[in-house]
C-alpha cells in the first residue's frame, strides 16, 4: 500500500498498469489525454508490457480496442464527449459482441457549443449501448473502479465505462492509496478468450435475421441485467481485499430515518456527503443516495432505499432534451407503482457551472419549498 | 424462451453457403402451379434471373430469387403464387405446389 497524490487520470492509469492491460487503443481528447500520456510512459519505462495502438480517430480507437479484445487481449482505451460521440457506432458493436473492454470516460459537455467543462451528457448519450456504466465520486473510486470493471466486465462478458468528470476529478489531485500488484493479481486474474481463434474459424458479426437477431438482444440484456449482482459481488471482495467497498451498485449515506432523500451520481455525491453532514448536525432527517451503476440500473435496490422517503430530489448533471434529466426520468420510472413519494428532478452543473457543498444546500432547501409543485423537472443555477 | 446462441454472434464458415440463400431475409417466394404453359414470360420479367426452364418445367432457383413477385404478377396463366417463407415453425423452409 501507498498513499500518492493522483489525478483522475492519473488513477485511471496506474489502474490499467495494475490490470496489466496488453492493449492501449487511444486517440488524444481533452480532458481525457493525461491517462493515455502516464500510460505511454508506463510502457517507454518498460513498466508496462503493453502495445500502446496509435490511431487516426476515436471511432478507430474503439474499433482497434474491439478488434483486440476479440483476439483475446485485456483491453483499454480512454475519451469523453466528441470522441465518445464519434466512437458510437463501434460502442455498441463492442457491447453486441460481447468484448469486455473497460474504457475510461472524462465526462465533457457536447457540442454545439463547443465546451471542455465537465457534466454527463457524454455518457447518458450512450445509456442504451449496452455497456455497462459506472460513476465515481473521487479518484480513488477511479482506481478501485477501473479495477472493478475489468472484473465484472469479464465476468459477464460485456464491455464497461468507468466515469469520472473532466478536470472536477481528471485533473485534480488527491490521496490515492496504490494497491500492491500481487494482491491486485490475486484479485485480477486473467482467463484468455479468444474469439478470433484460428483453429476454430468463425464468421463474426454476421448478417443476422429476424430468426436469430431478437434473441441475441435478449441475451445481451440478460447478460447486463446479471452485471447487477456481478458489481456487487466484486465491490464486495475488492473490499475484504483492500479495506473498500466502494457498496456495490448503488450506497445509501445516513439514510435510517431520512425523510428528504438526494440522490446523485459522480463528483456530486462526494459534495452531497457534506451537505448531509451538515443537515444532519442541525437535525434534520436527510439521506443519500449514490448511483454508482447508471447501466445496469439498481432498481430493486433503489425501491427498497426509498421505500420511507417522503421527498426524493434528483441531481442530474444532464439533460435529455425535451424529457429531463436521466437519473430523474430513470428513477421515476423505477418508483412508479411502487411508491407516490414525489421526485424533485434538478438539472445543473451543465458544462462546468460550479457545483458544491453551498450550491447542493440550496438546491435541498428550494426542493423542500417546492415539494408540492407538480414540475417534471427544474433548472437550478441560470 | 429465448433461443441458445453463441455469446459472440458467430457463425461458422459455409453457414450462408448451406441454407438455402436468402431464407435471412427473404419474405416470399414463387411457387410455379400447373396452370404453366412454359410461355416463358416469367423468365423475361425476373430482375435475378432465378426462374430458368428445366426438364420441360418452369423451375424456381431458390438460392438466386429475393422474393419480389414480379413473377406472380406478370404470369399470364396467374399460375404463379408467393407464398410466405416464416409460417408456424419458423425457420422451416415450406415449399409447396401451387393449385
Amino acid at each position: 500500500m501507498s498513499i500518492s497524490l493522483l489525478t483522475g487520470s492519473e488513477a485511471a492509469a496506474y489502474a490499467a498498469k495494475l490490470a496489466r492491460i496488453e492493449v492501449l487503443s487511444y486517440y488524444p481528447i481533452t480532458p481525457a489525454f493525461p491517462a493515455m500520456e502516464r500510460i505511454s510512459k508506463f510502457i517507454e519505462d518498460g513498466e508496462m508490457n503493453t502495445r500502446f495502438v496509435r490511431v487516426e480517430c476515436d471511432h478507430s480507437a474503439l474499433a482497434a480496442a474491439l478488434g483486440a479484445s476479440l483476439a483475446g487481449s485485456r483491453t483499454f482505451t480512454v475519451t469523453n464527449s466528441q470522441g465518445l460521440l464519434y466512437m458510437t457506432e463501434v460502442v455498441y458493436h463492442t457491447a453486441g459482441l460481447r468484448q469486455p473492454v473497460v474504457m475510461a470516460v472524462a465526462n465533457r459537455a457536447l457540442s454545439a457549443p463547443h465546451s471542455r467543462f465537465p457534466e454527463h451528457g457524454d455518457a447518458i448519450s450512450q445509456d442504451a449501448s449496452g455497456w455497462i456504466q459506472l460513476f465515481c465520486e473521487n479518484n480513488q473510486e477511479v482506481l478501485d473502479t477501473t479495477l472493478q470493471a475489468f472484473k465484472v466486465a469479464e465476468a459477464c462478458r460485456l464491455p464497461a465505462m468507468v466515469n469520472y468528470e473532466g478536470y472536477i476529478q481528471s485533473h485534480t489531485q488527491e490521496e490515492v492509496d496504490v494497491p500492491d500488484q500481487v494482491k491486485v493479481d490475486a484479485f485480477l486474474p486473467f482467463t484468455r478468450i479468444a474469439a478470433l481463434d484460428i483453429n476454430n474459424p468463425m464468421g463474426l458479426n454476421t448478417v443476422t435475421s429476424p430468426e436469430f437477431y431478437m434473441d441475441y438482444k435478449y441475451r445481451q440484456n440478460e447478460a447486463l441485467e446479471q452485471a447487477l449482482s456481478f458489481i456487487d459481488s466484486a465491490s464486495a471482495e475488492y473490499g475484504s481485499l483492500f479495506g473498500r467497498n466502494w457498496a456495490g451498485a448503488v450506497e445509501g449515506y445516513k439514510m435510517e430515518d431520512a425523510e428528504h432523500v438526494l440522490v446523485a451520481m459522480g463528483s456530486s455525491v462526494s459534495d452531497a456527503r457534506i451537505v448531509i453532514d451538515a443537515l444532519r448536525a442541525e437535525g434534520k432527517k436527510v439521506g443519500l443516495i449514490k448511483v454508482r451503476s447508471f447501466r445496469p440500473f439498481p432498481a430493486e435496490a433503489l425501491r427498497s432505499l426509498l421505500g420511507k422517503a417522503s421527498l426524493v430530489t434528483v441531481l442530474d448533471k444532464n439533460i435529455v432534451f425535451g424529457s429531463g434529466g436521466a437519473l430523474g426520468n430513470e428513477l421515476k420510472a423505477t418508483l412508479y407503482g411502487y411508491s407516490s413519494v414525489p421526485v424533485k428532478n434538478v438539472i445543473l452543473g451543465l458544462g462546468g457551472r460550479d457545483v458544491g457543498p453551498a450550491e447542493i444546500r440550496q438546491v435541498v432547501g428550494l426542493a423542500e419549498e417546492r415539494a408540492k409543485q407538480d414540475t417534471a423537472y427544474e433548472w437550478f443555477g441560470l | 424462451m429465448a433461443k441458445n446462441l453463441p455469446v459472440v454472434p458467430s457463425a461458422k464458415p459455409g453457414t450462408m453457403a448451406e441454407a438455402p440463400s436468402g431464407i435471412a431475409w427473404r419474405e416470399q417466394h414463387p411457387v410455379i402451379g400447373t396452370g404453366c404453359n412454359q410461355c416463358l414470360v416469367c423468365t423475361l420479367y425476373c430482375p435475378e434471373g432465378a426462374l430458368k426452364l428445366e426438364a420441360g418445367k418452369v423451375t424456381v432457383v431458390l438460392n438466386l430469387c429475393n422474393g419480389c413477385g414480379t413473377c406472380a404478377v406478370e404470369c399470364p396463366q396467374k399460375a404463379i403464387v408467393m407464398e410466405p417463407e416464416f409460417r408456424g415453425d419458423r425457420g422451416v423452409f415450406p415449399l409447396k405446389e401451387a393449385k
